[in-house]
């Protein structure tokens, strides 16, 4: 009964490449229908972790298995039922979007409705036309489509939104959340700190090859994030003594005139709005700035992301 | 089976819609052939013919040798140009480099009134053209003894024209050229093809797109063979009906020049392939597949005949296969010699099939 509901399970997977071990024996498990996101720097070794599960490379050592079978032996049985978005996806210049995923539904022998699969990923005015003329994003959205060919029950993306423009990168999320609608299974990896977090139940952060954390976006931002800053523009530092007696810290910034208080929850803001209103002390402006996975990522890297990278 | 077919539809599909594709595949080799054609037949009209005329009676030529060169003049095919009596030709024809020189002897015209008049022709046997020259002289020459034969009371005297006799062939540049050009467009298609394809398909990720499909390596890898045999042929009927249309070539149906074509495409894109598999950056893949064919073209007898070439040069052909492809076409398409071509296309078939197995072994669509 439980092995029905798991979609991936990966046991002490290794990758080596010479002396550079890329998967350092990570273990997880996804289970089916949710979004799952591999999160990590370049060169973290997601593509790697991706493409093992894929069965387009071979580990050095571990076993993962794949919507029940061995990525070691049953590759035909898990290519048939994964859709595939490769990292830098491209695909046949001078086919249109309609040929494209014509073609790769025929590799699959697959009957599967071409003009709903165009629907799904809204393409419908671009069917006619050739790739290379697409943008970015109209790119990675027939990409998408073309994951979708054979009808998978899990769908790897792999960085599916590198290198586009935050408009298109949102249209793209629109996809992948069409996806999880339909009941797909989706492994998503990305070096987006905020792509995970808007689309992944699940987020894994991988560094150096080695799983750093996995959770809920929330629970690990409650687990390793700093706590939320609410920052009072413009106020008077007769807010601080105010504020310290809620039980909050809170400190005044003289050059800007702010006021910076960490919360310990949420209802802090309410409480202290109330307070600072029956007290009539004014204030400019208020600005709440959440913890994000990015600092999840620096408590449990000492790293930002952008550091992290390996050329 | 259906995947091959759906590959190779597509494959088509891309091949029409690239300009460039089927500029170099089709239009390119049309080009040339016009080319060449222009300029060789623009020379053949037009032989530089050195005449020495010794045939002097009294100081002046007699009538019949210069019923002669206003003869050969007429034919409109010589720049004729005249050589003092006095010279000696051979020697003179050595140090200028002549091609064409005519000697018409003294006492020509008393010997045409004998039936015993000859005319000695010295030419240079390495031009593509003396069999054509030497046509020309014959038939000015029959035309000659016609004339005289056609008189009332007809002396039945005739002229002989005396030079190196050689076998009588027929063939014109263009016989030879085109067979060159079949197998210059079905190298140059499958090796550039097998390249670009390979090279860009690894680099842009198609490889690794494809890779997750049920898409074998090995029937993609027919699929492509297939494709650019068909291309090969449609290139080969581009050229044969430019060749019989404009040049009027008269090429001889032989199921061996088609075997040739396939096994040339095969033996190509199988060196395409490894060239790209070791030579990773496209560009520098093109400029290696280059390297191979540019030279190839000219050594192996695609444009000049070998026996034209230096012994060197020509022991550097035997070694390339291309010379086999240009000589089993020739013998199998034109001279109408298959038994001749049959040895040729075996060994193509066989550096063909070698080719495309290493080719097919070495490629991967997945690195590392």
């Amino acid at each position: 009964m439980k092995r029905n509901l798991v979609a991936i399970e990966v046991n002490s997977l290794v990758k080596k490449y010479g002396d550079l071990t890329a998967v350092d024996s990570i273990s997880f498990t996804i289970n089916k229908g949710e979004i799952f996101s591999l999160l990590g720097p370049n060169g973290a070794g997601k593509t790697t972790t991706v493409e093992i599960l894929e069965c387009l490379r071979r580990p050095t050592s571990g076993r993962a298995y794949v919507l029940g079978f061995d990525i070691s032996k049953d590759q035909d049985d898990i290519k048939k039922r994964i859709g595939v978005l490769p990292q830098e996806f491209n695909t046949f210049d001078s086919l249109t979007v309609r040929e494209n995923l014509q073609y790769f539904a025929g590799m699959f022998g697959s009957s599967v409705d071409i003009d709903s699969l165009i629907k799904l990923v809204d393409l419908e005015d671009k069917r006619n036309e050739q790739y290379k003329k697409l943008s970015g994003g109209l790119k990675q959205r027939l990409g998408v489509a073309m994951a979708l060919v054979n009808d998978p029950e899990i769908v790897f993306l792999d960085e599916p939104t590198s290198g586009l423009d935050p408009k298109a990168r949102h249209e793209v999320w629109n996809a992948i959340r069409g996806l999880k609608r339909q009941g797909k299974t989706v492994f998503l990896t990305t070096h987006y700190m905020e792509e995970a977090e808007a689309l992944a139940d699940t987020v894994t952060i991988i560094h150096k090859g080695k799983i750093a954390a996995m959770g809920t976006p929330e629970e690990l931002i409650t687990r390793y994030g700093q706590r939320n800053l609410l920052i009072l523009r413009n106020t008077d530092k007769v807010a601080v003594p105010l504020i310290e007696t809620m039980g909050l810290e809170a400190n005044f910034d003289s050059d800007a005139g702010d006021v910076k208080v960490t919360l310990n929850h949420s209802s802090d803001v309410s409480e202290i709005v109330r307070a600072l209103t029956l007290k009539q002390i004014p204030f400019g402006e208020m600005q709440l700035k959440r913890s994000s996975l990015e600092d999840v990522f620096l408590n449990l890297t000492g790293e930002t992301l952008r550091e992290a990278e390996t050329p | 089976m259906n995947r091959v077919l759906i590959d190779l539809k597509a494959s088509f599909k891309i091949f029409f819609r690239s300009k460039a594709a089927v500029f170099w595949t089709l239009a390119f080799p049309c080009i040339l052939i016009l080319l060449f054609g222009a300029i060789f037949s623009e020379m053949d009209s037009k032989y530089s013919l050195y005449v020495q005329n010794q045939d002097i009676v009294g100081g002046e030529p007699t009538l019949t040798s210069r019923n002669f060169i206003e003869a050969l003049n007429q034919t409109g095919a010589f720049n004729l140009h005249t050589l003092d009596p006095t010279i000696n030709v051979t020697g003179y024809a050595l140090d200028k480099k002549l091609s064409y020189v005519l000697v018409i002897p003294e006492g020509f015209e008393n010997d045409v009134s004998k039936a015993n008049a000859t005319i000695e022709f010295i030419y240079d046997q390495s031009q593509t053209s003396a069999m054509v020259v030497m046509g020309i002289l014959n038939s000015v020459i029959n035309e000659m003894n016609l004339g005289i034969a056609s008189y009332p009371n007809p002396p039945q005297h005739f002229v002989v024209l005396q030079g190196e006799t050689i076998a009588p062939k027929r063939f014109s540049f263009m016989d030879f050229f085109l067979p060159g050009m079949i197998a210059m467009s079905a190298m140059t298609t499958s090796i550039f093809t097998a390249v670009e394809i390979s090279s860009r398909y690894r680099e842009t990720g198609i490889f690794r797109k494809l890779a997750t499909t049920p898409l074998r390596r090995i029937e993609w890898i027919l699929s492509r063979t297939l494709y650019l045999i068909v291309i090969s042929f449609i290139g080969m009927s581009v050229i044969l009906m430019l060749g019989i249309a404009l040049f009027n070539v008269k090429v001889i149906p032989d199921p061996l020049s088609l075997i040739l074509v396939a096994t040339t495409s095969m033996l190509f894109s199988g060196m395409g392939m490894i060239l790209s598999r070791f030579v990773k950056d496209p560009e520098t893949a093109g400029a290696a597949a280059n390297a191979i064919t540019f030279p190839m073209m000219f050594l192996s007898g695609s444009f000049f005949p070998l026996e034209q070439m230096p012994e060197f040069l020509r022991s550097i052909a035997t070694v390339l296969p291309l010379t086999y492809v240009n000589n089993g076409l020739r013998d199998a398409m034109i001279m109408g010699e298959p038994q001749r071509a049959i040895m040729n296309t075996i060994i193509v078939a066989v550096l063909g099939v070698i080719c495309l197995l290493a080719g097919a072994w070495i490629t991967k669509w997945e690195e590392e």
